[in-house]
């Protein structure tokens, strides 16, 4: 009998034992299951909260403010030289690419000269990616100044000025906007209240911005690319080399037996009338 | 020989330890937030970095490029208060992996991109790619994560505080 009650006394203790044993690692488990919890819930609020807000800060991708006549689908594109010439030539470039730079220093008179000839239709694409991989905000602020100088009817004569006082790639002068102003004085009527404040506000930090987006999504990877009516012609087109005496026989080439284009006063940036540049725009699908 | 390595247990295992622990912890936020930081400013350049990779499609480049630096931010706040150490621990090892196999298979591939690993990011010109430091760093990062894998428990943490 008390043999039978000491056992059963003993069971007793041994499953409290047990009991707690199992509620301590039950507790345990819970805990670390809340941790968990935790853990997962910060990194999905997170990351929803981060993609969303990115989203709507990348909104809109028309930009709001395009310079003036500027083209394109998007009007993300400066228009240079008479629009209805027998060819055309897309330009990429970014302010601050030393390759854009010595294009521009060997081939600008040859490209004026051939424009002004009504043999050719300059479309620039004002890229900026030069800032994200070197840092500083020249690349962004230049296109900026050159967006300004378009409104002002000077786009051709302050984008020769600028590459002509081109800065080191690594040295970040643009990103002043005092030099793109002093430098635009150069450029006679250009230094304008409104140029200077254009400048200053980075007013079409926007419009640059999704010129850049434009730029990503499209196979180009690097300044400058150059296309001669679709085709790419830097630094070669086929086994030819680009030299200015090439690049003349090329376009003369493909202008054989076509009318040349409208030239005379005005000619020049901007294009004479925006009716006249959207007629040579592509219409969007 | 024999008291050297329980030496040696008893100070990985001791406060020691766990101080080192807070040191790496601390270490590996400071470097998940500096990554993090630099790369929400700008979305469109973050997209830009995912998309030179050239490995996602289109689809996947922004919400990839616009989540991934707030990942990086929380992984930064939870280990900053060493909450779910080991998870987290493990979560940001398999993160470096997958940066150092992205940067390794750009490599492979030829293209020269920079890893825009604390911003910046997209195509670069051939002579600036700096595939090998990118890679090295990364592997640096991963002996952090492993260390903590190893051993989450670290001074001034909230697991330890829970656990008490």
């Amino acid at each position: 009998m008390s043999e039978k009650n000491r056992e059963g006394k003993r069971t007793a203790r041994e499953r409290l034992q047990e009991e707690r044993v199992a509620e301590e690692a039950r507790r345990k488990r819970n805990k670390k299951l809340a941790v968990i919890g935790v853990v997962v819930a910060v990194i999905a609020v997170g990351v929803t909260v981060g993609v969303v807000v990115q989203n709507q800060r990348s909104k809109p991708d028309t930009p709001v403010a395009a310079p003036a006549g500027a083209i394109g689908t998007k009007n993300l594109v400066i228009p240079d030289g008479p629009a209805n010439a027998p060819s055309t030539l897309v330009i990429y470039e970014d302010p601050r690419c030393p390759a854009c730079g010595s294009f521009e220093r060997e081939f600008a008179p040859t490209v004026d000269q051939l424009q002004d000839q009504g043999k050719v239709y300059n479309n620039y694409h004002l890229v900026s990616f030069i800032d994200r991989s070197l840092g500083g905000k020249g690349s962004k602020y230049g296109a900026n100044a050159l967006a300004c100088a378009q409104d002002a009817g000077k786009f051709r004569d302050y984008h020769d000025v600028l590459y002509k006082n081109q800065p080191d790639e690594t040295s970040d002068s643009f990103g002043n906007k005092a030099t793109l102003i002093s430098l635009a004085k150069q450029v006679p009527g250009l230094d304008t209240p409104k140029f200077e404040a254009c400048v200053n506000d980075n007013k079409y930090s926007g419009w640059v911005s999704a010129v850049q987006q434009d730029f990503d999504k499209s196979s180009y990877k690097s300044t400058p690319t150059i296309l001669l009516n679709g085709t790419p012609i830097y630094p070669k087109k086929g086994d030819e080399e680009i030299t200015p005496d090439n690049l003349v026989k090329w376009i003369n080439e493909a202008n054989a037996g076509k009318p040349l284009g409208t030239t005379g006063p005005g000619s020049a940036s901007p294009a004479p009338t925006s009716t006249a540049s959207e007629s040579n725009t592509p219409p969007s699908p | 020989m024999v008291t050297s390595t329980t030496g040696l247990r008893r100070a990985v295992d001791g406060p020691a330890g766990q101080w080192f622990g807070l040191a790496v912890r601390l270490g590996l936020a400071v470097v998940w937030a500096w990554a993090g930081l630099a790369k929400v400013s700008d979305p469109a350049e973050a997209a830009q970095a995912v998309r030179a990779y050239e490995i996602l499609p289109e689809s996947l480049v922004k919400p990839v490029g616009y989540g991934l630096p707030f990942l990086e931010l929380a992984l930064a706040l939870l280990l900053f208060f060493g909450l779910g150490t080991r998870i987290v621990a493990v979560l940001s090892g398999l993160l470096l992996l997958t940066f150092i196999a992205g940067i390794t298979s750009a490599w492979a591939r030829g293209i020269s991109i920079d890893c825009g690993c604390f911003g910046g990011g997209g195509a670069v010109d051939a002579s600036q790619t700096e595939y090998l430091q990118e890679i090295l760093r990364d592997t640096g990062f991963l002996l952090l994560a492993a260390w903590l894998v190893y051993r989450p428990r670290t001074k001034l943490s909230a697991d330890a505080w829970l656990a008490t």
